[in-house]
């Protein structure tokens, strides 16, 4: 990351932005990635601060003062960007059909100014985010395809992108050529077949030989209407759909829009509602890198889904409930929750049922947020099995998950007669909740009743039930494990710190790390507990959940961690590999 | 994970930004076993590289153990593998699987192709964005080829990619594709199917999924993927319609704050924009648009938010908020396409709940226009529909709701019918029209109303709806009451059977249909004097439970008064004060209740009188005293 080239006000704004993201507690690893500027740089401004306050962060002033230098000049710049986004250049008297660097040139000679050197041009077009990529792979392969046409016809790669210069908002149509020619033009609005075919038009009418195209990002049918207008043009134009679509590389993007840890960390400074432990965050919604404002992203569908789900529950349970597992799904589903009834706090309380053997870290947790939350929690435990003497070792893990789980859950929903409680299953987790219902209804008896499922059509939910029957809400089921951590990461939510990568007492047991986390853990004969930099996959009882080795302490390393392993979620939870079909099986007794 | 893993491993952060701006689509995979539906969906799962080494071992040993590939991959069994999965026996059987690229995230809803196959890709199909119906090339357009695209038309899907599979089988020819193209598109047409894409593809050998195929270099269209990847999304056509946003919930935490809390189901809303409430048509202004992020300056379809208005409006959840100036329509009475779900038929007549959006109705079928053989299109009259069966039918419900037809915004127009026994979701629907002109007319709203009205007459406005048979005694009651009720100083006013037939029913017959259309007249004209503060009498014989509901739906509850004057055939047949019983018996009188007619009695009737051998005065006196202890009648 070269940021000498930036103006000093770039700079500067990220310098103080670095500064803010260290005082926040980032790491400087995770600021110099955040705001692209060199960890020495990003020490040397958080050190300035701390030395003389906010005026020390700022440059002292460099050698030219900004604007004089190499970079464009805001007024020019602004001058030719209105003109590029309202006109082809011939409209302008100029003699190019189609916008490239020819006729950039030939607009600064037509406006009396000096003419950029060639490698500058190419910076500014990056800057109006036209810079079209492809992967390497995507490359070789376009690169393979024009080669086949090209002994009669001149290829181009075509496809569109959104304009990124902040005071445009505009769509860029480009053609790029064999040797990386670009030719382009703007339009208002995303380009429709009529901005394509007149582009096409000019495009072929600057090239002597025949033009192909290549495509991506939009598609045509053999013998459809376009496919028509093509074959009657003269040449005819002949075309290839690509499978791959441009990207916005990350330098064009960052260039002239703030990252988004910068975004997010402003609103944090902001303000926080006094009732919610959820520091605010710049909504998705306004997310200003949002790459088209009227497409939501995948996160926001999700979210906008869960979040009718509860309403949905709320409106018509007569007791809700949320089991509160503690884990990362039960945060995700808190945070959801918090933000569905906002500003008033959810109007139900939590359950956690509780078999004790949750690690020490899980429970101090539990209590922080929800005193955080202002909620209610209810911790309920199977007194009997308790009086029983109920554990892991001696019963085994089908009997403990049985006793203290299953059979606690069905006491507490009697108990305080909750006649749906959500959880935080998904439908990736594993093949049998594939077809799982968002609202699963469960007989008197607490029974899941396969045949007795409803259909769920569009977003109604049928909640009606009798007197004793209670329904499990599933407002995440859409959601796969990457969906979570994702928005762990964007929404800054907290979750419990055996996630993250520490220093552990473990012993190896039956092929699987187990956390000496107390005194109530038997060793085997042999058994030493052994410090190693552990850390949790999924979190349960702590004797019937594995850890992995790993060196990931921040989330961006667990994302990272999580999408370069080889084994799925669930390999370290020693409850699956009981039996075949067991999920099933405890489905249907009631356990999530 | 291979194809993403550079990018992950060298910078995590860019990867994420990625993963953040996917777009979502959703699409239903329609085609049988035999089409090679697993084996695409499995393709695409490990094309997608969303599978990782356990699961990969699992799939390699299993294929070897019960593959039908010979040892090579069989991607079927990573979709329907699993015996315990096939055993499990749930009735309604759709798989949500879900997979990512590096441009979208994808969720695929799965249907079994064997039996309940409408129902449940009717359920699969209404979120979906897309449909994938698959072709065997070797078969060309088949029977099921139809009944899958008729569902995805009748479901409302506009894109449409034609899958023609297993090109391997016929020598990756350009003729086949194109005779199959052909005849597909031929009957698309008359379905009304536009947005079609048509790809030729090898599931099993990977033809044109993820690469360019090199056995069909005749082909230039996309990929697959590439298809999926690019296509635009639905949820963008939504913007484009009329603003909704149902009212979820009513958000108070305190007396400073009232928010609606809904799902915008289409358009967009900004802050200061006019509204309307709907059905009660009240108006107001936007004055924020409240999410826990912070107020946004613009909301679109598909997010959920909370709605607070400048005025302090009346609204509560099941209203619906539109846009002033393009409001939903409000109606009672629909023309509906309706997909029945369960075992047990559905019966014009019988009453259901209906829910749509976030209101729940109470609903019946009122006429069953014509019922659709999902292979070859055609009408067929029906009488009642099975499982699995589909009708255009007449619908009709207990109060107006605002709505919009199914094609403009599916969230306002589809609705779910539900038993109001075993509370079973056992049908699903989709508005076409309103019935009896009754859209664009939209309720103004007043300020003096029927409580105001009745506080000036002091007294509670009702109705007594007398119900039995021909010469029970009726009438001679109801006037009776009345003359009772005036000397007490109240307003009343009684309408007749035989009098409201000499005016405003003049024109009705005594077929069955004039009799419903007399009833619905008379409770129609009972409820606007309610409204205008009277105590209403009606004595007609309304020998059917179902309209004495639709009468006593159309008012508020404790508003209704059904007296049941029980007296016994024997006994009104031996007054017959008007001769009818003598011609009826006769046959000079069909459909004559009581003998060639039935008098369905009430079952919960507010009073039941039996006349046989009692003094008119004592039963009036009682009549008084049972109006007293249901509150009817209160002492000045």
């Amino acid at each position: 990351m070269d940021a000498r080239n930036l103006p000093a006000e770039e700079l500067n704004e990220r310098r103080r932005e670095a500064v803010r993201l260290r005082l926040a507690g980032m790491t400087v690893a995770a600021v110099s990635a955040a705001v692209r500027l060199s960890a020495p740089t990003v020490i040397a401004a958080h050190k300035a601060y701390l030395a003389g306050g906010w005026d020390a962060v700022l440059l002292r002033r460099r050698g030219r003062s900004a604007g004089s230098g190499r970079k464009l000049d805001a007024s020019v710049e602004r001058r030719l960007l209105t003109a590029m986004v309202g006109h082809t250049p011939d409209a302008l008297g100029l003699p190019q059909r189609l916008w490239s660097d020819e006729a950039i040139a030939a607009w600064f000679v037509q406006q009396g100014l000096p003419v950029p050197p060639r490698r500058s041009l190419g910076r500014y077009r990056a800057g109006w985010g036209l810079q079209p990529a492809l992967s390497d792979d995507d490359d070789r392969q376009l690169h393979a395809l024009m080669k086949s046409v090209a002994h009669d016809h001149d290829p181009f790669w075509c496809g569109s992108l959104p304009g990124t210069a902040a005071e445009h908002r505009h769509w860029l149509l480009f053609a790029r050529g064999s040797r990386g020619q670009l030719h382009w033009s703007a339009c208002q609005n995303p380009p429709d077949t009529d901005d394509w075919t007149r582009f096409w038009q000019r495009l072929a009418a600057e090239r002597k030989r025949p033009v192909h195209l290549l495509l991506s990002g939009l598609t045509l049918t053999p013998g459809g209407e376009l496919d028509r207008w093509m074959s009657a043009q003269t040449p005819p134009l002949s075309w290839t759909a690509l499978p791959m679509s441009p990207t916005v590389t990350p330098a064009a993007a960052q260039s002239s829009n703030p990252p988004p840890a910068v975004t997010r960390s402003n609103a944090h400074v902001a303000a926080a509602p006094h009732h919610s432990a959820i520091k605010p965050r710049a909504p998705m919604q306004t997310t200003p890198e949002a790459i088209d404002p009227d497409t939501l992203t995948h996160l926001q569908r999700l979210e906008a889904e869960s979040i009718h789900i509860m309403r949905e529950v709320v409106a018509e349970a007569e007791n809700p409930v949320m089991l509160y597992s503690i884990g990362k799904d039960s945060a995700v589903m808190l945070h959801l929750a918090m933000k569905a009834f906002y500003p008033a706090v959810p109007p139900f309380p939590l359950l956690h049922v509780d078999t004790t053997w949750k690690f020490k870290a899980m429970y101090q947790f539990r209590d922080e947020m929800a005193k955080k939350l202002g909620m209610d929690l209810i911790v309920h435990i199977n007194q009997e099995g308790v009086a029983k003497g109920i554990n892991p070792f001696t019963h085994g893990s089908a009997i403990h998950t049985d006793i203290m789980k299953t059979e606690a859950l069905k006491q507490a929903l009697d108990k305080y007669g909750f006649d749906v409680a959500f959880g935080g299953a998904r439908r990736d987790e594993e093949k049998s909740r594939a077809k799982e219902r968002v609202f699963s209804f469960r007989t008197a008896q607490h029974r899941w009743d396969p045949k007795n499922q409803r259909p769920e059509l569009w977003n109604l939910y049928n909640a009606r039930k009798h007197k004793g029957e209670s329904i499990r809400a599933f407002p995440i089921s859409n959601w796969t494990e990457l969906d979570i951590w994702q928005y762990i990461y964007l929404q800054n939510i907290p979750i419990v710190p055996l996630y993250f990568s520490a220093p552990r007492p473990v012993v190896e047991r039956d092929g699987t790390l187990i956390m000496v986390d107390d005194e109530r853990m038997p060793l085997r004969a042999g058994e030493v507990p052994q410090m190693k930099s552990v850390r949790f996959r999924t979190l349960g009882c702590y004797p019937l959940t594995g850890a992995v080795e790993s060196n990931a302490s921040s989330l961006t390393e667990i994302i990272q961690e999580m999408l370069l392993t080889k084994t799925s979620e669930r390999q370290g939870r020693v409850i699956d590999h009981d039996s075949a079909g067991s999920m099933e099986k405890k489905k249907q007794e009631g356990y999530f | 994970m291979a194809h993403v893993s550079d990018l992950i491993a060298q910078d995590i952060g860019a990867y994420l930004k990625q993963h953040e701006h996917k777009s979502l689509l959703r699409f239903i995979t329609c085609g049988s076993v035999d089409d090679g539906k697993s084996t695409l969906i499995g393709r695409l799962l490990y094309e997608s590289k969303m599978l990782f080494e356990d699961q990969l071992a699992a799939l390699e040993a299993d294929s070897k153990k019960v593959g039908t590939q010979g040892g090579d991959l069989d991607f079927a069994l990573l979709v329907d593998g699993l015996a315990a999965e096939r055993e499990q026996g749930i009735t309604i059987d759709v798989a949500y699987r879900f997979f990512s690229t590096d441009r979208r995230k994808f969720i695929v809803a799965d249907t079994p192709g064997h039996e309940q196959y409408t129902r449940n890709m009717v359920t699969g199909a209404s979120t979906a964005d897309l449909a994938i119906i698959l072709v065997d090339a070797r078969h060309g357009v088949q029977t099921q080829t139809r009944r899958h695209s008729f569902l995805v038309s009748l479901i409302g899907i506009k894109r449409v990619v034609v899958a023609i599979n297993k090109m391997d089988l016929v020598g990756y020819s350009e003729a086949t594709f194109r005779r199959i193209l052909d005849d597909y598109r031929a009957f698309a047409a008359q379905l009304g199917l536009e947005d079609i894409v048509a790809i030729p593809m090898s599931a099993l050998k990977g033809d044109n999924i993820t690469s360019q195929s090199e056995q069909m270099g005749w082909y230039h269209g996309p990929t697959l993927m590439g298809y999926l990847e690019t296509v635009e999304v639905d949820q963008k056509r939504r913007l484009k319609g009329p603003f909704r946003l149902p009212v979820q919930w009513v958000n108070r935490p305190n007396l400073d704050f009232r928010g609606f809390a809904g799902t915008i189901a289409s358009g967009v809303i900004e802050p200061g924009a006019a509204i309307r409430v709907q059905p009660s048509g009240r108006t107001s202004t936007i004055k924020r648009i409240v999410t826990a992020d912070g107020d946004l300056p613009r909301a679109i379809a598909g997010q959920s938010v909370t709605l607070v208005l400048e005025d302090e409006v009346d609204i509560s959840r099941g209203d619906v908020i539109s846009h002033k100036d393009t409001p939903a329509e409000v109606a009672d009475q629909f023309e509906a396409t309706l997909v029945w779900m369960q075992d047990e038929p559905m019966m014009p007549g019988r009453a259901y709940l209906m829910k749509i959006g976030t209101r729940t109705v109470t609903a019946t079928v009122t006429d069953i226009k014509h019922k659709v053989n999902v292979n070859t299109l055609e009408h067929l009259a029906a009488k009642q529909l099975a499982l699995n069966e589909i009708a255009q039918v007449k619908l009709s419900i207990d109060r107006p709701i605002a709505f919009d037809p199914y094609e403009s915004v599916r969230e306002t127009g589809g609705f779910i019918l539900i038993d109001r026994i075993s509370n079973a979701t056992i049908g699903a629907g989709m508005l076409r029209f309103a019935l009896r002109r009754s859209h664009n007319i939209h309720m103004q709203h007043v300020d003096v109303d029927k409580a105001t009205r009745g506080a000036m007459k002091g007294q509670k406005p009702c109705v007594l709806w007398f119900t039995g048979l021909s010469g029970a005694g009726k009438s001679t009651l109801a006037n009776q009451l009345e003359k009772r009720l005036n000397a007490l100083g109240r307003h009343t006013y009684l309408l007749d059977g035989d009098n409201v037939r000499h005016g405003l029913n003049k024109d009705l017959g005594f077929t069955e249909a004039d009799r419903v259309e007399n009833i619905r007249r008379v409770a129609e004209v009972a409820k606007l004097m309610v409204d205008a503060g009277l105590i209403v009498l009606t004595a007609f014989i309304s020998p059917f439970r179902s309209e004495r509901r639709m009468a006593r739906g159309l008012l508020e509850d404790g508003e209704f008064i059904e007296i049941f004057v029980d007296t016994p055939i024997a006994v009104a047949e031996e007054r017959d004060p008007k001769g009818l019983y003598k011609k009826a018996r006769r046959g000079e009188i069909k459909n004559f209740t009581g003998i060639d007619s039935p008098y369905e009695a009430p079952e919960n009737a507010e009073i039941r009188i039996d006349t046989s051998g009692r003094d008119i005065e004592q039963t009036v006196d009682e009549m008084m005293q049972r109006l007293r202890d249901l509150g009817i009648l209160i002492d000045a």
